[in-house]
Parts: C-alpha cells; sequence; structure tokens
C-alpha cells in the first residue's frame, strides 16, 4: 500500500435483500484515492453513491470485499474494528448536504463536540475551533447559533466540524446542493484548500455540474462497478 | 464535555418550563392527595386527644360512639369514678346534627360534655373567641368553619342557642365542624322526642326514659396504674366495651380511614403512573424531535453514551422541574380545600425519589430510541 493512500477499495459488493428480493447496488468496486485530493462522485439517483459513501465511512457494512483507511483494513468481509463509531470519530470528517448543525448548540460548540469526544481538552479544541473559524472567516460568528448564520455561513461551519477531528478523509454528500453557483464554488475551492493544505483526501457526491472542474478526479458508479472520467470528458454526468 | 441536554433546554426553554408546569401540576395534585390523607388522620386524632382520655367505656360489643351507635347510662360515670385507679370519670355525647344557617345549614358533630366536669373537650388553646360554656343551657361553642359569630342565634330541637365560644381547627374524624353543647343539651337533642312522638310511645306503652343515656363515658386512670388491667375489670363487671385510648385511635384510623386511605392510596399510585407515563411520552416526542440530529451525532462517531447521557439528564431534570412546580402548586391550593390538607416535607422527599425513578424510568423509551437511530439516515435528506 502507497504511503499516500487515503482510501482503497478492493472487490467491494454490496447487495440488499435476498433470493428473489436481491438488488445488487454495488459488484466487485475497486478502486484508490490518494491523500490530497479531491474526487467528485457521480451516478444516477439510485445508482449507489450514498451506499458506496456510507461504506467506505464505515455506516453501512458492505456484503463482501475489502476497505482500507490509511494504511489499516478496516473491511475484509467483515468490520474488523469492534467500534466503527471510533473510526469514523477518529478518521473522518462528514460533510452534509444541509449544514445540520446541532441546533442548540452555537457554532463554537459544534466544532468542538467531536474533539471533546475523543478526549481532546476543552482547551485545545476550543483553539483548533478558532483557528477553523478564523480560517473560514467566521470567527466572528463563534458564539452564534445556526439559526442566526445565512447558508454559506452554516456550510462553512458544517466544514469546520468535519474538520475538527483532524480527519484523514473527508465524505461529503452533495455539499452544495443548498447554495447558489457563487457560493457552490466558494465551498468547492475550500474544500480543494483544505485537500491539498491539510493532506486530507475528499470524496464528494455530488449533481453539481459547476464544481466538477474543481475535482482532481471524476469516479462514476456504472452497471455497479467503477469508472474514472477525465475532467475533460463531455457529458459526464 | 458540553452539557447537551442543559443547552438543548436553554435552546427551549419556554417549551421545556411549560411542560415540566403541566407535569408538577399533576404532581402537585399527587401531594395534595397525601396531604388530604395525612389530614384525614390529623383530623381524626383531635378530638381524641383534646379530650385526653385513657379510657373510653361504650355500649357493649360496639365500637364506640365513632364506629357505631352506643349507647350507656349517665351514672355509669359514677361506678366508674370509685373504681380502684380511676383518676376522673365524664359522660360525653357525640352526634351529627344541622346548624341551621340562612344560605344552607352546615352539618356538625355535637359534643356533649358536663360543664360541671374535670374532663373538658374543648382545648383551651384552640379556643379563639368567647369563652366555654357557662351554664347548662342553652349555649352553644362553635368552630370558626361553621360561620356563626358570637352572640348568633342557631334554633336546634326545640330551642334557641347562643354561640359563646369560636374555636379554631376543631373538626370530627369525619372532616365535619365540632360544636359543643352543655350535656343536659345534647342529651335533650339526641334523646328527648317531640311531644306528639311522646304521646304516641305513650299510647304505645313505651316509657321515655332515654334522656338519661350518653354516648361513652371517659376516664383518666391515676398515675400508677395500668390502663389494660383496669380495662379488663371494667370489661368483666360492668359488661360494657372499654377501649384504651391507643384502641380507639387505631378504630379511628384504621377501622374507619383504612377505605378512604386505600382509595387515596390508589388514586395516588395511579397519578404517579399517568405522571411516570406523560414523562416518557414528553420525553420520546422530544427524542422523535432531535432524531435527525442524534442520527447526524452516531454518524460522526458521537458515543451512544454520550445521547443517551443527555436524554436521561433531561428527562431527571424535566422530573426535577416539575417536582419543583408541584410542590409550589400544592403549596398554593391547598388551603381552599374544605377539608384539612397536610403537607409534609418527608412525604414530598418521598415523592421526589419516586420521580426520580419514574423519570429514569421514562427516559428508557427515549434511550431506547436512540440506541435504535440509523446514522445512516442522516445522509440523504
Amino acid at each position: 500500500m502507497s504511503k499516500q493512500s487515503a482510501i482503497k477499495v478492493k472487490n467491494l459488493v454490496k447487495n440488499f435483500g435476498k433470493d428473489d428480493n436481491l438488488v445488487r447496488v454495488i459488484e466487485n468496486a475497486s478502486f484508490e484515492i490518494q491523500k490530497g485530493e479531491v474526487v467528485a462522485l457521480i451516478a444516477p439517483s439510485g445508482a449507489g453513491k450514498t451506499t458506496l459513501l456510507m461504506m467506505i465511512g464505515c455506516v453501512i457494512e458492505p456484503t463482501s470485499g475489502e476497505i482500507w483507511l490509511g494504511e489499516n483494513m478496516v473491511y475484509k468481509d467483515k468490520w474488523l474494528a469492534k467500534d466503527t463509531r471510533k473510526i469514523r470519530r477518529e478518521k473522518i470528517g462528514f460533510i452534509f448536504q444541509a449544514h445540520y448543525l446541532v441546533p442548540f448548540l452555537n457554532v463554537l460548540e459544534n466544532i468542538t463536540l467531536l474533539p471533546q469526544a475523543n478526549k481532546v481538552s476543552e482547551e485545545d479544541a476550543l483553539k483548533k475551533a478558532m483557528e477553523l473559524l478564523k480560517y473560514f472567516e467566521i470567527d466572528d460568528k463563534a458564539y452564534n447559533m445556526s439559526s442566526q448564520l445565512s447558508g454559506g455561513q452554516n456550510q462553512r461551519v458544517a466544514i469546520a466540524r468535519a474538520l475538527a477531528n483532524n480527519p484523514e478523509i473527508i465524505l461529503a454528500d452533495e455539499p452544495t446542493a443548498a447554495l447558489d453557483g457563487e457560493r457552490a464554488v466558494s465551498v468547492i475551492k475550500m474544500l480543494k484548500k483544505i485537500a491539498l493544505e491539510q493532506n486530507v483526501a475528499i470524496i464528494t457526491v455530488t449533481h453539481d455540474e459547476r464544481i466538477l472542474p474543481y475535482c482532481d478526479r471524476i469516479m462514476k458508479i456504472q452497471n455497479r462497478g467503477i469508472i474514472f472520467h477525465d475532467l475533460n470528458d463531455e457529458d459526464i454526468l | 464535555m458540553i452539557n447537551l441536554a442543559a443547552r438543548d433546554i436553554e435552546h427551549t426553554l419556554g417549551k421545556f418550563i411549560v411542560t415540566a408546569m403541566g407535569v408538577g401540576m399533576l404532581l402537585g395534585i399527587v401531594l395534595i392527595m397525601i396531604g388530604v390523607y395525612r389530614g384525614m388522620m390529623v383530623e381524626a386524632e383531635i378530638l381524641l386527644n383534646d379530650i385526653s382520655a385513657d379510657i373510653w367505656i361504650v355500649q357493649e360489643d360496639t365500637l364506640g360512639p365513632f364506629a357505631e351507635s352506643s349507647r350507656v347510662h349517665e351514672d355509669l360515670k359514677d361506678i366508674i369514678y370509685v373504681m380502684q385507679g380511676i383518676d376522673k370519670s365524664e359522660a360525653m355525647t357525640f352526634q351529627n346534627i344541622q346548624l341551621p344557617r340562612k344560605d344552607k345549614p352546615v352539618r356538625v358533630v355535637a359534643v356533649g360534655y358536663d360543664i360541671y366536669g374535670k374532663i373538658n373537650p374543648i382545648n383551651p388553646q384552640r379556643l379563639i373567641k368567647g369563652r366555654e360554656l357557662k351554664t347548662d343551657h342553652y349555649e352553644i361553642v362553635v368552630t370558626d368553619k361553621t360561620g356563626f359569630k358570637l352572640e348568633d342565634k342557631i334554633k336546634l330541637g326545640r330551642n334557641l342557642y347562643t354561640v359563646v365560644g369560636i374555636t379554631s381547627k376543631t373538626v370530627s374524624n369525619g372532616g365535619d365542624p365540632l360544636v359543643y353543647l352543655s350535656l343536659k343539651d345534647a342529651q335533650e337533642l339526641q334523646f328527648l322526642y317531640s311531644n306528639k312522638e311522646i304521646q304516641n310511645n305513650e299510647a304505645r306503652g313505651v316509657e321515655n326514659s332515654e334522656s338519661f343515656m350518653v354516648n361513652s363515658i371517659v376516664a383518666t386512670v391515676k398515675d400508677g396504674f395500668n390502663i389494660d388491667e383496669i380495662a379488663q375489670d371494667i370489661r368483666k363487671w360492668q359488661h360494657k366495651s372499654v377501649y384504651t385510648a391507643a384502641q380507639q385511635k387505631e378504630i379511628l384510623t384504621k377501622n374507619l380511614i383504612e377505605k378512604s386511605s386505600k382509595q387515596i392510596g390508589l388514586f395516588t399510585v395511579i397519578l404517579v403512573i399517568v405522571s411516570t407515563i406523560i414523562i416518557a411520552l414528553i420525553i420520546y416526542t422530544m427524542t422523535l424531535e432531535k432524531m435527525k440530529v442524534i442520527s447526524i451525532m452516531k454518524l460522526m462517531g458521537l458515543p451512544n453514551s454520550l445521547i443517551i447521557e443527555m436524554i436521561v439528564k433531561e428527562t431527571l431534570l424535566l422530573g426535577i422541574f416539575a417536582f419543583i412546580f408541584g410542590n409550589v402548586f400544592s403549596h398554593l391550593i391547598y388551603d381552599k380545600f374544605p377539608k384539612l390538607v397536610v403537607l409534609l416535607i418527608p412525604d414530598a422527599w418521598i415523592l421526589f425519589g419516586v420521580i426520580i425513578l419514574a423519570s429514569i424510568l421514562a427516559s428508557f423509551v427515549g434511550v431506547k430510541k436512540v440506541i435504535s437511530a440509523d446514522p445512516a439516515a442522516a445522509i440523504g435528506g
């Protein structure tokens, strides 16, 4: 395994149901994503984008295959770690279509929640959170509730939250779907910058053609398998 | 670590307070129910304590004037008085009567006693206005709850009685206000028939001699004598039922109030169960409202223990706030009840313990929902 490999998937299979009701979603998917890379995951609705994302995120158990996160194999026909939640907590950051900030916590608390659950001291968690807020130029909103922020500001807080636990991987599920063109581009640029500066691998599920030029690679689910597109290909979506 | 429960409550403080107040009112009713029971116990003992008799002598094979009809001869008090070990002995009557009042008659228990006797059922500490009875006829001491004032005239039977004294907090074991009459007046009221009734009885050959009857003889025992032995002697030689103060208390509290207390106890248990179910439903609803957030927390990798801690803390806080509101509510309304309501601190602490347990039980529904929350549900709209 390459030292720079962040995600490696080998012969991954995911089926739902049994016998006559068997639905094959992913078949023998194999790919590798390097640290610092931003990869767009595209496919028609219902093709299994979210399922693939959730398998990589150790949320949904695959049917068979192998998943490596960094140097650690986390799945080989079964979860190899007893607590997959710990893997998520320590290695993965999630960004969603909507910001999904905890509504009863302020911006700072939303960002420090996960590090504190990871036993990071309150002082260190706050320091890191303030750094992230400054990085995203919303440090003046640290004590605001999410209801007091605009959509773009909330999405930036959500990205800051995803970075708070210093993840190796960020899994984003249509992070720009709810944003207008300018903000969508601004978010993907931000993700690109983070990937490079913090050496994080980012997979972003998207239908948004506007953000594709900012991705390093485009991964498409086609006929239940994975194919990679060149950025210059036409009609990717 | 961030206190998620406190932050969530802070975020929806108004809703939380209104909910806690609602549950609190229910708990306030629980406290009132317990208070009514305590009040019944206190009321049951007021007259017994005021009379302070060691022995109650009543009609043979009866439980005495508070439980069933009892008639003994008035002169029995003299026979009892000369017995060895007896200090004082007096005759008394107890009867339910209605005092006529302009708006609505008042049901009371009339206590008849010998105003020259040595055992006085009127506790001087409870006499708040006027004086005790001084003449054998046509004077009455009433409880303030009857609504009468000093010098008011009350028609009882054939005669007009003047209110000469007013007592406070004097009620019978049934919660009816007490009034005090001279023994002669009380006997007349209880045993003297109307002229027509007397004529009717005479025509039938029935003698009207019951005005020398009373309902009970009460006696005190000299120091150094055994009350039980004296009671046993009276049973043996006078063919009467005799109860010590402790036995009389038991008759009042156990035999007479037992059913009421069971009823109140059952109501209290039902109310506590209903409160628990309501708390559980509130917590379930509160958890349902947070399911998306909970799924996201689980997806991000927050341990279940942290989320469960939030639910349990919120439930406990709801229980504690409801308990505080319940206490305030019960203290605001307890004196509005027609019967005595006694709110005791130990009862409140017991209820607090029960509510804490109930809250923990109620939180299980929320906890179950948290455990079953699918982190994958966080993604996909």
